[in-house]
């Protein structure tokens, strides 16, 4: 029995550079099924699994290149923001100082208001504590020039006058020391 | 190194004769390779760093420059079938920097190439028909439907010059790296080819291979539109 397929006992046919036969036909038919074959295992074993991956880096790095841009964007707003706040930052600052110079001088002059008005009446309670003490003095230099003038008339009416005109020198002159010192 | 494409094999599928070339043998080493490529890149992929370099910077740099180049070229309208591209852009440039090993490229066989034009002009068609309508159908019929017959040769010599140009430019550089070493003494045999590699497998296959992709990329693209 013969198989279906076997190796040809005969002579190796002679080779050629070109022939149009059936052996030709048939090596294209193989050559065409060995390209299918060739095109099958390149293309799902290499040609598409590289592309993927090449793809899927893309897509990777573009990724990351977006992010980087959106981060970017981001910073950049942050810095406009930042800008933005610092120049704020120094017109608040100038307004604070100018409210702070302004209270400042108000409160300066309240406080030398103030100090006026203490002084003022420092200065009416002296006036009035050296009034009252002049009072004070007055009387006790009136007193005591009064009882002072008493002593010496005294002394005097007793060595030279009787009584009755002691009496009335001593009136006399009481009356006379009293309107000399209400006259000052 | 011969000029001629030896059959290493012959087997017998339910009576039909098929001759395992050396195209078809080198065609399974470069799959191999490329898919081995490929099952390590995918292994490293789950630890590629943020930033690249090495290993990484290489499979990046091919995916994100054809990624770049075929949506550039077919809009992103049709960009899922720049997977099928990613693949005939590899494996032809792949083929051409292998013969500088000595490995005859699959692509100096016109059925390798008639393959990779036949897939395109399959997409052509299937793009013109999935975007355009009636609209694709009827441009084979203007400006006038005696034109129908030029325009219909016009077409189907499309994947028929594709091929044939990818298939005569590595053709060339193969016949030519063939005479050198058969006609010239062993003495010149070093050094000397590697300028002929250089140019025939690296810088011509770089450039075909730039050329099919996008003569194909544009010919979808222009029935698709």
């Amino acid at each position: 029995m013969h198989s279906i397929v076997a190796l040809s006992a005969k002579a190796l046919p002679e080779g050629r550079v070109f022939g149009l036969d059936t052996q030709t036909l048939v090596s294209i038919g193989i050559q065409l099924f060995n390209g299918i074959i060739l095109a099958l295992v390149l293309s799902f074993i290499l040609y598409k699994p590289v592309k993927e991956f090449m793809q899927k880096r893309t897509d990777r790095i573009q990724g990351k290149l977006d992010t980087a841009d959106s981060t970017m964007a981001k910073a950049k707003e942050l810095i406009a923001e930042y800008d933005s706040k610092i120049r704020n930052i120094e017109q608040e600052r100038m307004k604070i100082l100018e409210a702070a110079r302004i209270e400042a001088a108000e409160e300066s002059k309240k406080i030398i208001e103030e100090a006026k008005v203490e002084a003022q009446e420092i200065k009416r309670r002296t006036r009035e504590s050296i009034s009252e003490d002049k009072e004070r003095l007055k009387e006790e230099t009136r007193l005591y020039i009064i009882e002072l003038s008493s002593l010496i008339a005294e002394k005097y009416i007793s060595r030279n006058i009787d009584d009755e005109i002691q009496d009335k020198l001593f009136e006399e002159a009481i009356a006379e020391l009293e309107d000399a010192q209400w006259q000052n | 190194m011969s000029l001629n494409i030896d059959n290493l094999w012959v087997i017998n599928i339910a009576g039909l004769e098929i001759w395992i070339t050396e195209t078809i043998f080198n065609t399974w080493l470069i799959m191999f390779i490329l898919i081995l490529i490929a099952i390590i890149a995918r292994i490293k992929l789950k630890n590629f760093d943020e930033v690249p370099k090495g290993f990484q910077n290489i499979i990046e740099a091919i995916v994100e420059i054809f990624d770049n180049f075929a949506v550039n070229t077919l809009g992103k309208k049709l960009s899922y079938i720049a997977p099928w591209y990613f693949m005939v852009f590899v494996f032809v440039y792949s083929s051409a920097l292998f013969s500088v090993f000595g490995i005859r490229a699959p692509t100096a066989d016109w059925a390798t190439t008639f393959a990779l034009a036949f897939a395109t002009f399959v997409l052509m068609l299937s793009m013109g028909f999935k975007h355009q309508r009636g609209e694709y159908l009827k441009s084979f019929f203007g400006p006038h439907p005696i034109f129908f017959p030029l325009n219909l040769i016009g077409e189907l010599a499309k994947p028929i010059s594709l091929s044939f140009r990818l298939f005569g430019n590595m053709l060339s550089g193969t016949i030519i790296l063939t005479l050198y070493y058969g006609l010239t003494p062993l003495l010149v045999q070093f050094g000397i080819p590697a300028l002929l590699h250089a140019f025939f497998d690296v810088i011509v296959g770089a450039i075909q291979t730039y050329i099919f992709v996008i003569i194909s990329l544009m010919y979808i693209r222009n029935a698709a539109e």
